[in-house]
């Protein structure tokens, strides 16, 4: 356990330095804010919308996975510091082990948990799905998302009540 | 004499005594960031004093002798399951601020409830445990011990958590389907 | 097995000292090290962009990391007002602490040519690293797993869109890479048959059959590699803060010395990645192989010249990808870790378990052990071409459950390459009219 008190006080050490080096800003900057320099930076335009509240479920399943590759490790690290030892009885047990733990993983890929962004379809379907006379509006559709296309209309109601009295 | 006497008299000698004050510091700071993490009015907050209380617990593994548990404890528990529900809590609904809706009127029945459950276990494990000591020329639990454990006596339910992994996985795909 | 000799069994006066003096020296090497590094890769990176690079701070403008940092502690510190204050204000330790704490599992010195790397100063025997940990790697991994938290908390507290995009990218990208850097690891636990860093050092003295790199047979040390640079956040893995299209990333609104922490953890990182590769693979401190007509001098420095020429091409290997390598993009990304290197390197972990057990002669299929070996090469061969297929079968399930869900059917061939030539082929202009691309889009 001693072993683990040069880990501490390289702990404590390095949160004293970070903290000193708090400290040392606030003496040495200078403090004037204003409101736009304390609101959320968006390149220059006044934030409009809020930072989005829901993301794809696919990042849930990525840390389920991860969880189930994290214990398999935990096994596997014991395995291979006596493997020698174990000889076939061990092999076997953890073939077992990682097979079933594999299995579950071909189950999420196939189930599509692993496939990100745009759906990659041959040039000619995407043709279709896009046609070739893009318009915003179409192109915003094509990557889809809910939520978006409200916000579309309502910047763009006055170009629609133009068309409309066109 | 009773057991708080001895805890007393052992408080003498130097290295118990280290020990017994570094668990008393963790024991300090775990139970403060439960109290803390019931009480906070904010989600990812609440998964934060989690932590402390998970690495306090990885602690009292080290200082116990039991490294492979406290480096499984920060590697699955800290590495993994709570970048999991933090996950769960960012991709949903984790506003910054304070959130009304955290709150539950029966709050203070839960509390008592805690308060019994405690006791109870606490009691249990005193009666138990309560003279039991860890031994003076403990040696550190090595991995290899670890090992053996579990592809010797332990080799079923070893196999047995693959199997448990794989329900996990499929109810994950369940839950997050698209309908 | 493992521990640090002097600190193992009761800690005296002088022992304490000695420890303190190490704590002292290795927080002053890692700051010094990731000065010099900042240095060293933008220096190389214009170098290999044909420009001149830092030159007015001091000698080469070695001290121009100093400037700057000096410079950001005159800057205003601006926490948003959107923003958790508590959590700001912490994520910067949550990622500079574990920094700092990987370093200490790094032998950097000492005589492994003969001797076992320890040194002596004042009757005491002590290694040349901190910390001499028995769960050493185990330790590593930990850390690196609690580096996530830094990014994950500062992007999701500065209340702000482009942190929060790249802190949820870049905590899905660490887990996914520490799975197979974790699995790599194994590899090198399986021949080490040790946690400790120090114990795996000394395995690999000697000679250079037993340098892990070639022990464990190549593969975990690539896919090491590559999980780690995506570990660092590191160009072509710096998705976490993709200019084009995240502005700063996870650290956008941070600004004066916060903004300094965390950079100093990303180099401080990166150049403690370098020295774990070198440890794990090529033997830290011990020489590569017995030198036939040279005799080195036995002796503590010895070594640390040959941990840092191995750890400077390692480093050097880092700034050439940045300066070479484009982007990936999110799903390849995800593809090269999930579906490559992952079920890669646990099938790789799982031959190479067999092939020892069968040259131990443990299997028994036939008499002796290397018929048993290549008899386990043979099969382990058949399992990975398995699992791949398995694996392709399954992505092209996705692929065609996908393809339904947006209302098309899969097309015969699904290979994206082929159809395009295809389309190639079929000349004329794109053949949609404006009703079917209605049609596809109200999906």
């Amino acid at each position: 356990m001693a072993q683990y008190l040069p880990v501490l006080a390289l702990l404590i050490l390095a949160a004293l330095f970070a903290a000193i080096s708090f400290v040392a800003s606030k003496l040495l900057a200078p403090r004037r804010p204003t409101e736009e320099k304390l609101a959320p930076y968006e390149c220059g335009i006044i934030p409009g919308r809020e930072p989005p509240q829901r993301f794809p479920v696919r990042f849930y399943l990525v840390a389920m996975l991860f969880v189930v590759f994290d214990i398999e490790l935990v096994f596997l690290y014991p395995w291979a510091m006596i493997h020698r030892e174990l000889a076939l009885y061990g092999l076997v047990a953890i073939l077992i082990f990682s097979a079933l733990v594999f299995e579950s993983f071909v189950y999420l890929i196939s189930k599509g948990a692993l496939d990100w962004g745009t759906l990659q379809v041959s040039r000619r379907q995407h043709n279709e799905l896009v046609g070739s006379q893009r318009t915003s509006s179409s192109t915003i559709r094509r990557v889809g998302g809910e939520g978006r296309f409200e916000e579309v209309v309502r910047t763009r109601e006055p170009v629609v009540t133009e068309e409309a009295a066109a | 004499m009773t057991s708080l006497g001895i805890l007393a008299a052992e408080m003498t000698n130097t290295e118990v005594w280290v020990t017994n004050s570094f668990f008393l510091a963790i024991a300090a700071v775990s139970i403060l960031a439960a109290l803390k993490m019931v009480t906070t009015d904010n989600v990812v907050h609440a998964a934060l004093y989690l932590l402390i209380v998970l690495a306090a617990v990885a602690a009292v593994y080290v200082i116990l002798g039991a490294e492979f548990a406290a480096a499984t404890q920060i590697l699955v528990y800290i590495g993994a399951i709570m970048v999991l529900l933090l996950f769960g809590v960012m991709l949903t609904r984790a506003q910054i601020g304070s959130e009304t809706d955290l709150d539950h009127d029966q709050k203070w029945i839960g509390a008592l409830i805690s308060v019994v459950l405690a006791a109870v276990m606490g009691y249990s494990l005193w009666e138990a445990f309560s003279d039991a000591k860890l031994p003076d020329n403990r040696v550190p639990q090595g991995t290899e011990a670890v090992a053996d454990s579990i592809f010797g006596i332990y080799i079923v339910p070893f196999e047995a958590i693959s199997v448990l992994l794989l329900a996990a996985l499929i109810g994950a795909v369940v839950v997050a389907r698209r309908d | 097995m493992g521990g640090h000799p002097f600190l193992a069994d009761g800690v005296d006066f002088g022992d304490v000292l000695l420890s303190l003096v190490m704590v002292v020296a290795a927080f002053v090497i890692c700051l010094v090290a990731t000065m010099l590094m900042v240095w060293f890769e933008r220096k190389v990176v214009s170098r290999l962009q044909n420009r001149i690079g830092p030159n007015v701070a001091g000698p080469f403008g070695l001290l121009q990391t100093l400037a700057d940092g000096i410079k950001l502690f005159f800057k205003e510190d601006i926490i948003p007002t959107r923003s958790d204050r508590f959590v700001f204000q912490l994520a910067p330790y949550l990622s500079l602490v574990p920094a700092f704490l990987t370093f200490t599992l790094v032998p950097i010195a000492g005589d492994f040519s003969g001797g076992n790397g320890s040194s002596t100063v004042f009757g005491r025997e002590f290694y040349w690293q901190v910390a001499d940990v028995p769960v050493g790697i185990l330790f590593f991994l930990a850390m690196s797993s609690l580096g996530i938290y830094g990014i994950m908390l500062a992007g999701w507290s500065s209340g702000s869109k482009y942190p929060l995009l790249a802190s949820v990218r870049a905590s899905a990208q660490a887990i996914s890479y520490e799975a197979a850097l974790g699995l790599s690891l194994a590899s090198v636990l399986l021949v080490a048959g040790t946690l400790s860093t120090h114990d795996i050092v000394l395995g690999q003295a000697g000679s250079l059959q037993t340098l892990n790199v070639v022990a464990t047979g190549f593969v975990p040390f690539v896919v090491f590699l590559i999980a780690g640079t995506a570990e660092l956040n590191r160009p072509p893995f710096d998705l976490v803060e993709a200019e084009q299209e995240l502005v700063g990333g996870f650290h956008t609104e941070y600004s004066s010395i916060r903004f300094a922490l965390f950079f100093l953890a990303e180099f401080m990182n990166t150049v403690t990645m370098g020295a774990i590769i070198v440890t794990l693979f090529f033997g830290g401190p011990a020489p590569l192989f017995d030198f036939p007509f040279i005799d080195f001098p036995h002796a503590w420095w010895m070594g640390f010249i040959l941990f840092f020429a191995k750890l400077l091409v390692f480093l050097f290997i880092f700034v050439w990808f940045r300066a070479s390598l484009p982007r990936l993009r999110y799903d390849q990304l995800m593809d090269l870790g999930w579906k490559l290197l992952i079920p890669l390197s646990l099938g790789w972990l799982l031959i190479l378990g067999g092939i020892r057990v069968a040259r131990d002669g443990n299997i028994g299929i036939v008499d002796d052990s290397i018929g048993d070996t290549i008899i386990v090469l043979v099969l382990g061969g058949m399992v990975l071409a398995v699992g791949a297929s398995l694996i392709m079968l399954a992505n092209r399930n996705a692929r065609s459950e996908r393809l339904r869900n947006e209302g098309l059917v899969a097309v015969a061939n699904p290979d994206l390459g082929t159809s395009r030539a295809a389309d190639h082929a079929t000349t004329g202009p794109p053949g949609a009219s404006h009703d079917t691309a209605q049609v596809g889009a109200d999906h």
